[in-house]
């Protein structure tokens, strides 16, 4: 309910491209949901927590994608690894 | 006896720290003498060993005085530099509220934040040129259209441009430039996609029949940059014209015709 009142509406401004839909849902706990361009939902439950949590929370999902939270392979994804091509044991200076 | 020990030890460490951080710049500066860049970077590695003589400086003080002659020297010199590491040590908490403390700190991080753009055309086509940069602790071997994930950078938002300005090696098919430890003309552009946790990590410690079990949950903050641009090293251009193009194609027909 703070949260509503006191930085809810600074968190409209600051992200014009986001559409923000308040619900008022009885019998369910309080939650954040972020609907991601990728079709995905993700669901973040604020029951008992201070509005500078909740912001915390809200600007997370603003930050992030929708990708599935999986153990990265790698930390770099390339479509093009080599440029001067790659390296055998054929391969000479 | 303990003391002696815990002195060397020390020693040790100090060493240690010297042969890892003080020796690139001074290499970079002994083959280098005129360019500006390794003489910047020096400072800040010197600051940083100090700061770690600064913890070291309260054990020390009741100890032998045999191997004190050459802690003492260094001590002196790290006095004066102690008063402002402490100042920057207490303000790497707090807001950054004036922004040239923010290109300072983000400088550490060798990035350089360029401003948001929306209707920007930055996302070319594949450049047969890569690049290793460096951000934080980390080298990355780049190229155009290449995603990577960093730690957290902080000073900058989603959707931001930076700059990478820590650029080891330029590539290209027919041409290599190797920086001593830099390359001070290069520069790497890079867009902010997302500032995301990772996968959680349970840290899970046991020792067995001692009764000790305990269960941790670790998320790493992660940023993901995507590379949009490589500048200092000359592209082949592929130029797409129309008339060579037909001439060619009309030359293997006439040919084909003749036979």
């Amino acid at each position: 309910m703070a949260f509503m009142e006191s930085e809810l509406p600074t968190f409209k401004e600051k992200n014009p491209q986001l559409e923000v839909v308040t619900e008022l849902i009885r019998g369910q706990h309080p939650h954040l949901k972020g609907f991601y361009k990728n079709k995905n939902e993700r669901v973040v439950c604020v029951k008992n927590m201070t509005p500078e949590d909740i912001l915390l929370y809200a600007t997370r999902l603003r930050n992030a994608l929708g990708r599935k939270v999986v153990k990265l392979r790698t930390r770099h994804v390339t479509k093009h690894p080599s440029v001067q091509g790659t390296w055998t044991t054929d391969v000479k200076f | 006896m303990a003391h002696r020990r815990c002195l060397l030890s020390l020693a040790r460490h100090a060493t240690a720290i010297i042969s890892q951080k003080k020796m690139p710049p001074l290499s970079a500066v002994e083959v280098l003498t005129r360019k500006p860049n390794p003489a910047i970077t020096i400072p800040n590695s010197e600051l940083s060993w100090f700061s770690f003589w600064s913890h070291s400086r309260h054990f020390s003080s009741s100890k032998s005085e045999d191997s004190e002659t050459e802690v003492e020297v260094e001590m002196e010199e790290a006095s004066d530099v102690e008063a402002e590491n402490d100042n920057a040590a207490s303000d790497l908490g707090r807001d950054y509220s004036p922004e040239e403390k923010e290109t300072e700190a983000v400088a550490i991080g060798y990035k350089v934040l360029g401003p948001l753009q929306r209707s920007d055309r930055v996302f070319k086509d594949y450049e047969p040129v890569f690049a290793v940069v460096q951000i934080g602790s980390h080298q990355f071997k780049v190229s155009n259209g290449d995603s990577i994930f960093t730690e957290r950078l902080k000073f900058c938002e989603v959707n931001d441009k930076l700059i990478l300005n820590k650029v080891l090696l330029l590539g290209s098919p027919t041409q290599t430039i190797i920086g001593r430890p830099i390359l001070p003309d290069a520069a790497v552009h890079a867009v902010v996609e997302e500032h995301a946790l990772d996968a959680k990590v349970i840290i899970f410690k046991k020792k067995r029949r001692k009764n000790y079990r305990r269960t941790k949950g670790h998320r790493q903050e992660l940023t993901k940059l995507r590379i949009t641009d490589i500048q200092g090293i000359e592209k082949q251009e592929i130029k797409t014209d129309g008339k060579p193009l037909k001439a060619a194609v009309k030359n293997p027909e006439k040919i084909a015709a003749a036979v």
